[in-house]
């Protein structure tokens, strides 16, 4: 396991729609920070910040230790924006016009990019702090829970394609942000998927436009919600699959069942020939008692997985 | 004419649940569009939108595509249904060659935010799914059948258009917009800009090249967007009216507890009438469990090896386990939403993924049932 200090500042957690990337993301902080570690997950979406409430109830109680190092953060560019006008003006009354001004309020939703620039800005400066008593990261994992597969690559691309802004603090903030983004040092990208067709489509997708458009690779490739059987690496399974599907023709569940390992088998054949990666398992956990329990549970199952 | 929006997060199969609700009206006589922002390619196959798959070369009239349902009706229906996939430049360019004048189009369609607009597309998705729903009013359907974007806000669909009506109605934009390019070229505008302080202000913020840019091709586009925003606000008249326009938000058992409860809250605090709840790809239980066991050890008896017979057995505990629990979710949203959501329907999920109308077919059973 990488200690603290290999870790990069920067771990993002990226794929399409509903293959777990904000239950991954909070078992993997849950686990850095049992260990005593800061964690810090972030956040952009309202309903994220809706299941990380729900998934977290209870820890306080349970692992009072944990808390203090578990942190979530929901960024909200436009109150980004607004405090950056606040900075900005130095009379608070001008500041305050400023930003309750419909004009104001027009030009950022219509402005190309410029929310996403300052999403990134902020994930930007969240890496970058230190603690001031002992100069190490403030967080030693920092996640970026991401959007989407499409909104997640209009993301990245905005600190390309700042051309738009040729004066002021964000055309600053775009210099700054692409040279972050251009060292595979500051941040890792694990794409995750579920072993279903239309996700792993997509995820070779994406790996390919960020490969093409933005020169990232990724360093890990999550394989989640996926069977046991799948996870145990058994090479006698597929001999036995047949043989059961053979005396099972007529069972229509089991025949479900059969079906899906076949199709999970060589989807994840597929991925790990396209995309040259480290791989990882994650099963499908039935629901727990509370999501907590459920969250703990894959913790516990990600534990071989490296710093980042 | 009825409109049926679908709404819910990425990877509940949310397309799916539309464009089978859409065959089902379709094989009941009616004539039917469903609306589709970027269907996955077996699906897209289904539909028969594989030809319009180059969506920079696609003219408007090819992103829309009439349905052959010979295949599963053996000519028994009357019913039509259509699939539109939703491009936005494509569309936009449409719009702005149908809404302006040669000479101003040509002027919006070269104008670098124009452009850019366009590449970054963010945002715009929703306002063209209301531009392309007035189309579809337009041209007679019975009912339209309209897939939302999972992307940024899953409620951008119906918050868009109203933002946008209420942008261009702006006096400071009307008149900074109108009076912009005079301004410019005249000269005044560099000494009189003074008494728009909060104008200036925002300049140094967002850089005065881009505010510029925008203010420029707002001075352009107004016409176009004005026409628009008047259509955006009719259309979001037809959103509420509960006899016109009914939403269905589609989970699945991993999402549903949190996701019946945002959507339900967001859509009621906006006035829309939630008609449906589709819970998406509950995974069916095993019916026999000893029957199960019984093919396991006959499967032994063929040779199966012991390592072998143990991790099958694993693997049917566990898929027992999750469909179980499935069931115990669909109870808790039943308990709670019965009486607030009229149509509550579990949908199993298929065991491979969704190929061809006969797949949509079976959805849509399921969700007559």
């Amino acid at each position: 396991m990488a200690s603290t200090d290999q870790r990069l500042p920067l771990t993002i957690l990226c794929g399409k729609g509903g293959v777990g990337k904000t239950t991954l993301s909070l078992a993997l902080a849950l686990r850095a920070a049992l260990r005593g570690e800061n964690a810090l997950v972030v956040t952009s979406h309202p309903l994220q910040e809706l299941a990380v409430s729900i998934s977290l109830a209870g820890l306080k109680e349970r692992f009072p230790q944990a808390i203090a190092h578990l942190f979530v953060l929901h960024i909200d560019p436009r109150e980004i924006l607004s405090n950056t006008v606040r900075q900005h003006i130095p009379s608070d009354f001008l500041a305050e016009a400023v930003v309750s001004s419909r004009i104001y309020q027009s030009l950022i939703e219509v402005a190309p990019g410029l929310k996403e620039l300052a999403f990134l800005g902020r994930l930007w400066n969240l890496a970058q702090q230190r603690a001031p008593e002992t100069n190490e990261r403030k967080f030693s994992l920092l996640i970026w829970d991401a959007p989407a597969t499409g909104h997640f690559l209009q993301t990245l691309q905005v600190s390309k394609n700042f051309e738009t802004y040729l004066s002021g603090p964000f055309a600053e903030l775009g210099g700054s942000l692409r040279d972050f983004f251009a060292s595979p040092d500051n941040f890792a990208l694990i794409p995750i998927t579920t072993l279903e067709e239309m996700a792993v489509e997509e995820t070779l997708d994406l790996v390919r436009a960020l490969g093409n458009e933005l020169g990232i690779q990724p360093r890990r490739v999550i394989c989640n919600l996926a069977s046991p059987l799948l996870a145990t690496g058994d090479s006698a399974a597929p001999h036995g699959i047949s043989t059961l599907a053979s005396v099972a023709a007529a069972d229509i569940s089991l025949q479900f069942i059969l079906s899906r390992q076949r199709v999970e088998q060589s989807l994840f054949e597929r991925l790990r020939s396209t995309i040259r990666a480290d791989y990882h398992i994650v099963t499908r956990h039935a629901a727990r008692q509370t999501d907590l329990d459920l969250l703990l549970a894959i913790a516990e199952e990600m534990e071989g997985l490296p710093g980042n | 004419m009825r409109i049926h929006i679908f709404v819910g997060t990425g990877g509940v199969g949310k397309t799916s649940v539309t464009a089978a609700s859409a065959l089902s009206a379709a094989l009941q006589g009616e004539r039917a569009l469903v609306l589709t922002i970027d269907p996955a390619r077996r699906l897209r196959t289904a539909l028969g939108l594989d030809a319009i798959n180059d969506a920079s070369s696609a003219d408007a009239a090819r992103l829309q595509q009439q349905v052959s349902l010979d295949s599963i009706s053996s000519g028994g229906t009357r019913g039509e249904l259509h699939a539109v996939m939703l491009d936005v430049a494509s569309s936009l360019n449409r719009a702005v060659r149908l809404h302006a004048s040669p000479k101003q189009a040509e002027e919006i369609l070269a104008h670098p935010i124009y452009q850019v607009l366009l590449r970054s597309l963010a945002g715009m998705q929703e306002l063209m799914a209301v531009e392309r729903l007035d189309q579809a009013i337009a041209e007679g359907f019975e009912s339209v059948y309209v897939d939302t974007a999972p992307s940024r806000h899953a409620l951008e669909f119906v918050d868009k258009p109203e933002f946008f009506a209420q942008l261009v109605s702006f006096p400071i934009v009307r008149l900074v917009g109108k009076t912009y390019r005079w301004w410019e070229k005249s000269g005044i505008g560099r000494f009189s800009r003074g008494t728009f302080e909060l104008y200036t202000r925002v300049e140094d913020m967002l850089g005065s090249h881009l505010t510029r840019q925008v203010l420029d091709f707002f001075s352009i586009f107004r016409g176009i967007a004005e026409g628009y925003a008047h259509r955006a606000r009719h259309t979001a008249e037809l959103l509420r009216d509960p006899a016109i326009t009914s939403f269905t938000v589609v989970t699945n058992p991993l999402k549903a507890v949190r996701d019946a409860d945002f959507f339900l809250k967001e859509l009621e605090r906006r006035r829309f009438h939630v008609s449906s709840l589709v819970m998406n790809r509950v995974w069916p239980r095993l019916e026999n469990m000893s029957r199960i066991n019984d093919s396991l050890t006959t499967a032994t008896a063929a040779g199966m090896d012991d390592a072998t017979r143990e991790a099958l057995r694993g693997t049917i505990a566990w898929y027992d386990a999750v469909s179980r629990s499935h069931q115990t979710v669909w109870n808790h949203v039943h308990s709670s939403y019965s009486q607030r959501i009229p149509h509550l329907v579990q949908v199993p999920e298929l065991p491979e993924d969704i190929a061809g109308l006969p797949a949509l077919q079976h959805i849509a059973q399921h969700m007559k049932a």
